[in-house]
């Protein structure tokens, strides 16, 4: 499936891509009220990556129900409303509404939006606040809930936990980094809101290791996002242990993405003769050592 | 890639051999072109079409582009041969006009770009049944850094260059607001591409009067179709309320009248 924030509402990729195709489709994020976002500049690349800024813009939850929503249930594809919000209130509310629209499979919680005044990180880096966000949103709808976690904290499995036993259904992890660029020529940040999420490949080998550590800590599923730029990439989550994966910024440089890495996963399941996916899910195999330290 | 030219200090024009099914571009929309198999720059950049030809089966593609950044910069050092990823056309382009006979075009530097295809498919139109008749305004720092006014054929050249070197001494809009009162709202299309500072002064320049006018606007920019969010550019409704709009969509096209927070400090 796709990262949230990186495929628009799927009527922007579906010139490229046969949406019927994908797991799933994450649509951008989605609060009560329209935000309009930040002003521009917005955006810069940084080596092997991007820093963004959006600012949550989106048109509102209702907003969207009425004028994407229908363009979305002529697919055959499981759609999953990305939500959030400024207050702990705000995110049932959407939930609720999105739930009873009909045409949607499960929501995602962003809790770990580092663009924003109110809401997102705060919520997502203290595992108590995450785990009320959860039990709010989970009393509010009756959908699988997904949980998405910032890797902007001193130890992401212990929120992973936390929302874990607050009913989440599943995590998805990571969200961008945190992250400066300054243009030296005119001492200015390079993004108008100063700082703003990394993302890319970049951020990879970081939230590979952060999925990792959490599927050995946590029984629900993990979803691994972070950096997926090609088939191989998306492979070393599965073998992690991440349940499944979805594809940010990738698609920004590639449209199509989605599908040749869906198209590469096939292809490695045939030629390591796997009949199923789950036999290379958490599969890594790991050095004893790490396990049982050699005695001396 | 089948040139790579330099043009100018830091100004080159790139020309590309497409596939003989690429779609003709309208005048004012964009590609996204990227470097493959990269992880820096790894982003596609886009690019105006500055001229697009078809002939004997074979498409041909020109880009006139300025080295503002890394991106830029690496592109300035491919050569003949390399293959490029592309993604276009996007965007929406600049209305062209069946009634206003008249075209008054102004660039400030690369904003010629897109211009340059413009006044090609202007070119020997009819419109309010008279014959197309353009005035171009192309503007630089200097005698030196004059590109892209090849494809600028029968039309009404008026140089401007910040030095004087060459052409009016000064900047385009105040050569344009000069000639002013020679032309009529009712039948006149006024284009626009440049620095920020002249649409500012053009903005000015045209808030009394009753003309029209287009203006292709610039914005870092990572997927090109809608989806980051990364484009948008500050306009105001009829109200006078301000939104952001995607410059890769509901752009990179816009009227001037409805671009908010335009610099205005004078070019």
């Amino acid at each position: 499936m796709n990262a949230s924030g990186t495929f628009g509402f799927g009527e922007e990729f579906a010139p490229f891509v046969d949406l019927n195709e994908l797991g799933a489709l994450v649509v951008k994020g989605l609060s009560w009220e329209p935000r309009q976002g930040n002003p521009p500049p917005r955006i810069i690349e940084t080596v092997g990556g991007m820093l963004n800024a959006i600012g949550l813009e989106n048109p509102g939850a209702r907003a969207f129900i009425e004028e994407k929503l229908p363009f979305l249930r002529q697919y055959d594809v499981a759609v999953i409303a990305n939500i959030f919000g400024e207050t702990l209130d705000e995110y049932p509310r959407v939930a609720e509404a999105l739930s009873r629209a009909g045409g949607i499979k499960a929501i995602e919680v962003n809790i770990s939006c580092p663009n924003v005044k109110k809401g997102g990180i705060a919520f997502g880096a203290d595992p108590d606040i995450a785990a009320e966000v959860t039990r709010q949103v989970k009393t509010a709808t009756d959908m699988p809930v997904i949980v998405k976690l910032t890797p902007n904290v001193a130890d992401i499995t212990d929120v992973a936990r936390s929302v874990e036993a607050a009913g989440a259904d599943a995590v998805s992890l990571i969200n961008t980094l945190t992250g400066m660029a300054i243009d030296v020529e005119s001492r200015t940040p390079q993004i108008q809101n100063v700082t703003g999420g990394l993302s890319g490949p970049a951020i990879r080998p970081v939230a590979l290791r952060m999925v990792w550590q959490t599927v050995k800590r946590v029984s629900i599923p993990v979803i691994g996002v972070g950096g997926i730029m090609r088939a191989e990439d998306a492979l070393e989550f599965l073998i992690a242990g991440a349940k499944a994966v979805q594809i940010g910024t990738a698609n920004f440089v590639n449209p199509q993405i989605t599908l040749e890495v869906i198209a590469g996963i096939e292809g490695y399941l045939i030629r390591h003769r796997m009949d199923d996916i789950r036999d290379l899910i958490g599969s890594l195999i790991e050095p004893d050592s790490l396990e049982h330290p050699h005695e001396p | 890639m089948i040139r790579n030219l330099q043009v100018a200090p830091d100004h080159y024009l790139l020309e590309l051999r497409l596939p003989a099914e690429f779609p003709c571009p309208e005048p004012g929309q964009f590609m996204m072109v990227r470097l493959r198999g990269r992880d820096e720059p790894f982003l596609s950049r886009p690019f105006s079409v500055h001229n697009f030809r078809m002939h004997r089966g074979s498409v041909s593609l020109e880009i006139l582009y300025r080295v503002v950044g890394k991106g830029t910069l690496l592109f300035s050092r491919q050569s003949k041969g390399t293959i490029l990823g592309i993604l276009g056309p996007l965007g929406r382009p600049f209305r062209i006009s069946s009634i206003c006979p008249t075209v008054v075009l102004l660039s400030g530097g690369i904003g010629v770009a897109p211009l340059a295809y413009l006044a090609h498919r202007c070119r020997g139109r009819n419109a309010g049944g008279k014959r197309t008749s353009i005035i171009v305004y192309a503007g630089a720092r200097n005698a030196q850094s004059i590109v892209g006014i090849k494809h600028f054929e029968a039309v009404d050249l008026r140089i401007c260059t910040d030095d004087g070197s060459r052409g009016f001494h000064g900047p385009v809009t105040a050569l344009f607001e000069r000639d002013l009162c020679s032309y009529d709202p009712e039948k006149t299309m006024i284009y626009a591409c440049g620095p920020p500072a002249m649409i500012g002064s053009l903005a000015r320049i045209l808030e009394a009067t009753s003309f029209s006018c287009q203006v292709s606007m610039e914005e870092r920019m990572a997927c090109g179709v809608g989806a980051c969010l990364g484009c948008v550019t500050a306009v105001k409704d009829n109200g006078g309320r301000i939104r952001y709009e995607r410059v890769c969509r509901e752009g990179p096209v816009f009227d001037i009248r409805d671009l908010a927070g335009l610099k205005t400090d004078p070019c």
